[in-house]
């Protein structure tokens, strides 16, 4: 597997603020590669320290086996998906998609015609002619990665490409930037604070947090055995548990992750704890249900149609033994 | 009590407020009122009086004005001494216009771009401050400092280029005896009054460019040369083409520094002086005046054209 990005304790800072901290972190060509962090965790100056926005303060970065420390942005083979587009205002869309093109001097018919395919691939064919401020925040978005593929890159760059559209819009293209992402080939960065957005399209993931990569691997891993209390509680929701509520779970003498969607209601008699009934939150298709145990408190996910005892009763829990994961200290 | 207050009879200016709240109308026209006054019956009647002037004509017997309608005095615009002053005003316009954009530039794309803060005040206090003190003051200080036993003399005497100084000197036209008494003068120092006319609006044009679209130009491969003219560029023209709106038009009509300094030759502005004082030739003066008008009227309508304005 050829590696297309490296970093080699690569590390930036800002006066006395570390915004990133000696990481290493090696992506793989072709994969779809996540940064979820929260924000000011570093996972934009990232991406900046790959596409040459930002200058390292030690260590290398290497892009295809080359070293790219003092190569500045317009020598780079990467392009970038920007936050708000970036989209240049005096410009049409056709003259948008093709300025890369522009740049290296492709003569006019035959960047227009590139842009033109670009924009049949982005569903965005017949709107050549309409200036950035004509178009709504889902169409600019396509606009911009039109243009930031139109210079072929071996590596694209999103930096929360989706966070500016609502919801339905954001699922849709979730589904399009994966399809367009396989069919291409290209490598994707994609920087995000929303943790469904990561799981559901990456190939692997890299949680960030404080300038450090906490811990790297496929969605599946990252939710299943989070590796610390920090990655647990970004991931999706979880009961932390202390030690000692773990021993008493059963479980290892470690801070705890246990998902709320593998607590069940065991039959009476069964089951590993008893707890009592606090409060039920209606979700749709499912119920939240919060159990004081003895030493804390836990939270259940349950089927929306389980019929549920009044508050304050005591109820039987049971979870899969190895849902009970044990994390790092850190 | 205080609730009852406010339920019940209000005040003279509680009354007027509601008044103006029933009849937002009334509120603005009030508003306008006082500008309007003075935009629409001052300025725009006496520029409207003016253009009548330039229609009427001399009688060269009596010197007095023919209240007839005529375009002889346009006419005499196009006599060779009249239009050289035109000519020689247009041309010196432009030179200050495109001097003034050029130099211009890097220092209002330094104030937007890396200006912060203290920095930054002390950019614009720097641009403002020559506005601060006399005009008159300024260019008898530019007369003494371009004069032949003046500072650049003294100077470029002393680095030894006074053979420099002297070829361009003995220039045709543009030349003269010292720098304080040739066209080269009158273009450095109307260059130096307007130049803060130009900078404020390049730097407010180019202070609305969001850096992430430098960034965009750089991430899909321009080099910095070509985000300057494809990015840069286009979207700080509205500001130039603002700033050589003033340039220009101060320059056509300034009488005062190629007065003091320069050759005798007349500008539009001094044409203007002595056509409507001793000549006593208004319809003449009148016509004059009116082609600094119909100048800047070409110019704006050729930049809008051109699409100066589509990125504002």
């Amino acid at each position: 597997m050829v590696i297309a990005v490296k970093f080699a304790k690569a590390c930036r800072r800002f006066g006395t603020v570390t915004a990133v901290a000696e990481i290493d972190l090696s992506i793989d060509e072709g994969s779809f590669f996540a940064m979820l962090g929260p924000s000011g965790s570093g996972k934009t100056t990232c991406l900046r320290l790959i596409s040459g926005f930002e200058r390292l303060t030690s260590g290398h970065i290497e892009i295809f086996g080359v070293l790219s420390d003092n190569i500045p942005p317009n020598r780079r083979p990467v392009n970038t998906v920007f936050q708000d587009y970036a989209l240049f205002p005096h410009l049409n869309v056709r003259d948008n998609v093709s300025f890369g093109l522009k740049i290296k001097g492709v003569p006019k018919d035959r960047r227009f015609k590139e842009a033109e395919s670009l924009l049949e691939l982005v569903k965005l064919g017949g709107y050549e002619n309409r200036l950035p401020s004509q178009l709504s925040g889902g169409q600019r978005q396509r606009v911009a990665l039109a243009r930031a593929l139109i210079n072929k890159p071996r590596v694209l760059l999103l930096d929360e490409p989706l966070g500016a559209l609502d919801l339905k819009l954001r699922e849709q293209m979730q589904d399009e930037l994966k399809t367009l992402q396989k069919s291409l080939g290209v490598t994707f960065i994609f920087v995000t604070h929303d943790q469904g957005e990561a799981l559901s399209m990456s190939d692997r993931v890299a949680v960030v947090n404080e300038g450090q990569i906490v811990q790297a691997d496929t969605p599946e891993e990252i939710y299943k055995r989070p590796r610390t209390r920090f990655v647990a509680d970004f991931v999706g929701a979880s009961n932390i548990l202390s030690p000692e509520l773990s021993i008493s779970f059963g479980g290892a003498a470690n801070w705890s992750s246990l998902r709320p969607e593998s607590v069940s209601i065991a039959a009476k008699g069964e089951g590993r704890v008893v707890g009592t009934l606090q409060a039920v939150r209606f979700l749709g298709a499912t119920k939240r249900v919060t159990f004081v145990v003895a030493g804390g408190e836990i939270a259940a996910q349950v089927g929306a149609d389980i019929d549920l005892p009044a508050p304050g009763s005591p109820v039987p829990l049971a979870w899969p033994a190895k849902a009970l994961h044990p994390m790092d200290d850190d | 009590m205080e609730l009852a207050a406010a339920s019940g009879k209000p005040g003279l200016l509680g009354r007027l407020s509601d008044v103006f709240w029933r009849k937002p109308g009334l509120f603005v026209f009030l508003l306008l009122l006082p500008p309007l006054l003075w935009l629409g019956v001052i300025y725009i009647g006496s520029l409207f009086a003016l253009l009548l002037q330039s229609f009427f004509s001399i009688d060269e017997f009596s010197g007095l004005v023919r209240y007839e309608f005529t375009l002889k005095t346009y006419g005499e615009l196009l006599a060779p001494a009249n239009y050289d002053v035109i000519l020689r005003t247009i041309l010196m316009a432009c030179a200050v216009s495109i001097a003034a954009a050029i130099i211009a530039f890097p220092i209002a794309y330094y104030a937007a771009r890396y200006a912060r803060g203290r920095i930054k005040a002390l950019f614009f206090l720097a641009v403002m401050l020559p506005l601060w003190s006399s005009y008159l003051v300024k260019i008898y200080a530019w007369k003494l400092i371009l004069a032949k036993e003046g500072i650049v003399n003294w100077l470029v005497e002393g680095l030894g280029l006074t053979l420099i100084l002297q070829a361009v000197l003995s220039l045709p036209v543009i030349g003269g005896n010292s720098l304080s008494v040739s066209y080269i003068g009158t273009f450095l120092v109307l260059l130096y009054v307007w130049l803060p006319f130009m900078i404020l609006p390049v730097q407010a044009a180019l202070e609305r460019v969001p850096a992430n679209l430098l960034e965009a130009s750089s991430d899909l491969g321009a080099a910095p040369n070509q985000t300057l003219r494809l990015v840069v560029f286009p979207l700080a023209l509205p500001g130039i083409v603002a700033g050589s709106i003033f340039t220009f038009s101060l320059t056509l009509g300034d009488y005062i520094v190629p007065q003091i300094i320069g050759s005798s030759r007349r500008f539009i502005g001094q044409a203007v002086y002595a056509h409507q004082g001793t000549a006593g030739n208004i319809p003449l003066a009148a016509a004059f005046a009116v082609v600094p008008i119909l100048v800047m009227a070409v110019y704006l309508w050729l930049a809008k054209r051109q699409g100066a304005f589509d990125a504002l």
